[in-house]
């Protein structure tokens, strides 16, 4: 017996000795459960037409986990380093992200036309504060439709305003065409601009739109070191009309929410058979309760 | 009077009637590590699978290793106990009452591991509501919940003419509750020809229906795992593979059964060494096919050289080295050693090659889980270097431990309810005896 408990335990002792390399990561994840919080805030920056859209994201790093702040309240600020701008304020939603959405006239820029917004959480009793800013220089991208010798044309422009609030083109810059499909944005050409900052592509005629053929046509310039990201939308009906096909019999698939007949009918034939005999089982325990009255007992 | 001295039921007596002081310690000790366990529990409750090891990336753990484990040694106790009952297998009666235990006990606990794994169990009723036929989780409810019932109707069934002679023998010093309680559930049966043939005849379908249902059930939690894509679980030899494997570990669960209540309740006279090595034998050969099936499915994963299964395979060879070895080589080849060679073959050995399987069969299940989980097939979107590896907290092993601990309580408080050996099969053997002589 006392071999048999002394190998035992040995075993046990081997047994937590192998699992010791796979445990390696155990103390750091007990540890990094009472680390404290500490907030981040990531600014995002878009400019769309005349508009700026600002996106703060908060988020908890709480040892290895990072959650996003619901209802947390950031600030948005907009500045030339001399004079600041109170912009507003938003609250986060569930993804931990607030938004503000607003003009771009009469925003303190600096010399170059550049603005400085910033957006700050001033934290509360649980977490920390934090902070963030960016920098960009308002600009506009304009889309045209155009059908030349039977081809279809999509005509983008970039403009910025110089220090006269005049608009000029943006030279030499690239910009990335996109239609919204279900998930994300499809990108479907990459377009050149000119001194002119015009810019022409030849537009694809087998992507699907709507019901009635309508696209929503996105061009960008995306991570530009002065004007960050600047995006043009426009709506043409240059798409595939979307048809909609309704099948004769409701499809039974794995994926569909009607099983095949085949996996239900042997689904119930089985539980059939089993529970059949399971009844036949409890069937013969009441016949041996009702023969108990006319017998004796064993002793 | 000659009845009553050829009773078993009268050695077996003390062992329903009272406790020993060590019994007592025994349940303290196991109600203790249940308590550590139930702390862990609301600390996962309360806190959320932030405390467990399991992330993004490897979203099973220690809970889903413990459940196939569980499910394994239930399903390898209603095979065996079922085989053993319909082959009326001569040696079966003084060990066929524990494989039902087994069965049970580890059919109770295993499905609470399921449980464990959930972060909403307040959601838990949606599987019934929005459950689909297509997805092999729900087959696995309704077969565990199959399962359950089938197995208590023939644990039912098997424990009947013990109920009536614990009823009728009136030399037993029981609570008065006890008694009404095997008055009721005897179901008033005293073994006319009729209740025998009925019992008999009820017993035997339901023997052979937990072997077809242990099969299919098994066979199902391992199609859980080899219906995906997933590198190591896309195999189409996973059913038997884990129906072996199952039967494999309960069949060393049950040696371990043996030893420890033969040394106990001083059962030396009916469990001997003759069962240690029939069982020993089933091991033997489940062990060989173990091995079998175990090399053939790695050989054909290794040959193939896909790119998936060749860094599995590889993970497997490095940093699950010893884990590996000792599931699948010491796990394969010592039974066939102490077993297969006469000279080791004492019950002491095939004992120790029981707990050393046990821990084997284990690892094999981990083996399984965790390294494919820590290998996805497709990349995890914001994935982090910190969550591609999984180790089990303490509340993970706590619970883990809660696991064994009430496996041993609930057969502790089954040997005190009903006899850990079937009396009725043993008087009647004795009557036989007494008619040859």
């Amino acid at each position: 017996m006392k071999r048999v408990f002394a190998f035992s335990i040995l075993m046990i002792a081997a047994i937590f000795l192998v699992l010791r390399p796979m445990n390696s990561f155990a103390d750091e994840k007990t540890d990094t459960v009472n680390t404290p919080p500490e907030s981040r805030l990531k600014l995002d920056y878009l400019c769309v037409s005349d508009s700026v859209i600002l996106t703060a994201n908060i988020s908890i790093k709480k040892g290895e986990s990072t959650l996003n702040l619901e209802n947390a309240q950031a600030t948005f600020t907009a500045s030339n380093r001399s004079t600041s701008k109170q912009l507003g304020t938003a609250k986060t939603d569930q993804e931990g992200n607030a938004v503000i959405k607003i003009s771009c006239s009469s925003l303190p820029a600096n010399m170059e036309g550049v603005v400085e917004y910033a957006a700050a959480f001033s934290g509360n009793n649980k977490f920390p504060a934090a902070q963030a800013t960016v920098n960009a220089k308002p600009a506009k991208i304009r889309l045209f439709f155009s059908i030349e010798d039977s081809l279809r044309i999509l005509k983008v422009t970039a403009t910025q305003k110089n220090e006269k609030g005049i608009e000029v083109p943006i030279p030499k810059e690239t910009v990335l065409v996109y239609i919204p499909r279900l998930f994300s944005l499809l990108k479907i050409g990459e377009i050149a601009l000119d001194e002119n900052g015009t810019g022409t592509f030849e537009f694809p005629k087998e992507i699907v739109g709507d019901t009635l053929g309508n696209l929503v046509v996105i061009a960008k310039i995306e991570e530009h070191d002065l004007f960050g990201f600047v995006q043009g939308q426009n709506i043409i009906n240059w798409g595939v009309h979307k048809q909609f096909y309704k099948a004769e019999v409701p499809s039974r698939e794995l994926w569909t929410p009607i099983a095949p007949l085949w996996m239900i009918i042997t689904l119930l034939v089985m539980l059939a058979g089993v529970w059949a005999h399971y009844a036949y089982a409890v069937y013969e325990l009441i016949m041996i309760k009702r023969l108990s009255k006319k017998n004796k007992p064993l002793f | 009077m000659e009845l009553e001295q050829k009773n078993p039921l009268k050695e077996f007596a003390p062992q329903l009637e009272r406790t020993s002081i060590l019994g007592y310690v025994w349940i303290i000790f196991l109600l203790m590590v249940i308590g550590v366990g139930f702390y862990a529990f609301l600390q996962q409750v309360i806190d959320g699978h932030e405390v467990t090891g399991m992330r993004d990336n490897v979203v099973w753990g220690v809970y889903i290793v413990n459940f196939i484990f569980f499910m394994g040694i239930s399903y390898a106790g209603a095979l065996i106990s079922g085989t053993l009952h319909l082959f009326k297998t001569p040696w079966r009666k003084p060990i066929i009452r524990m494989a039902e235990f087994i069965t049970i006990i580890a059919l109770l606990i295993g499905p609470c591991f399921i449980l464990l794994c959930i972060g909403r169990l307040d959601k838990l009723y949606y599987l019934v509501l929005f459950g689909r036929i297509q997805s092999p989780i729900t087959w696995d409810v309704i077969a565990i919940s199959t399962d359950i019932f089938g197995c208590f109707i023939f644990l039912y069934l098997s424990v009947l003419r013990d109920l009536a002679t614990l009823r009728d023998y009136e030399l037993l010093q029981l609570p008065k509750w006890r008694k009404k309680l095997y008055t009721v559930l005897a179901l008033g049966y005293t073994g006319t020809p009729e209740q025998q043939q009925r019992l008999n005849r009820a017993s035997d379908i339901m023997a052979a229906m937990v072997i077809a249902i242990a099969i299919i059930v098994y066979s199902v939690l391992a199609w859980i795992f080899s219906v995906t894509l997933q590198p190591g679980w896309h195999s189409t030899i996973f059913g038997p593979y884990f129906v072996i494997a199952a039967v494999y570990s309960g069949s060393a669960v049950l040696i371990l059964c043996m030893w420890v209540f033969r040394k106990i309740y001083h059962l030396e006279e009916y469990i001997t060494k003759k069962h240690f090595v029939a069982v020993g034998v089933i091991m033997l050969v489940l062990a060989a096919f173990f091995g079998y099936f175990t090399f053939s499915d790695y050989l054909t994963k290794w040959y193939g050289s896909e790119k998936n299964d060749e860094l599995l395979i590889q993970l497997l060879f490095k940093e699950f080295y010893w884990p590996f070895i000792i599931s699948n080589y010491l796990g394969v080849l010592l039974p066939l050693v102490v077993v297969g060679i006469a000279k080791f073959r004492t019950i002491t050995n095939i004992t120790l090659t029981a707990i050393v399987v046990v821990i084997a069969l284990w690892l094999n299940r981990y083996l399984i889980v965790v390294p494919t989980l820590e290998s996805p097939y497709l990349p995890i979107q914001d994935s982090r270097p910190e969550w591609l590896n999984y180790s089990a907290t303490w509340v993970e092993w706590s619970l883990t431990a809660t696991g064994v601990a009430v496996f041993c309580l609930l057969f502790t408080v089954a040997s005190k309810f009903i006899t850990i050996v079937p009396v009725s099969g043993l008087m009647k053997e004795e009557k036989k005896e007494d008619v040859l002589i």
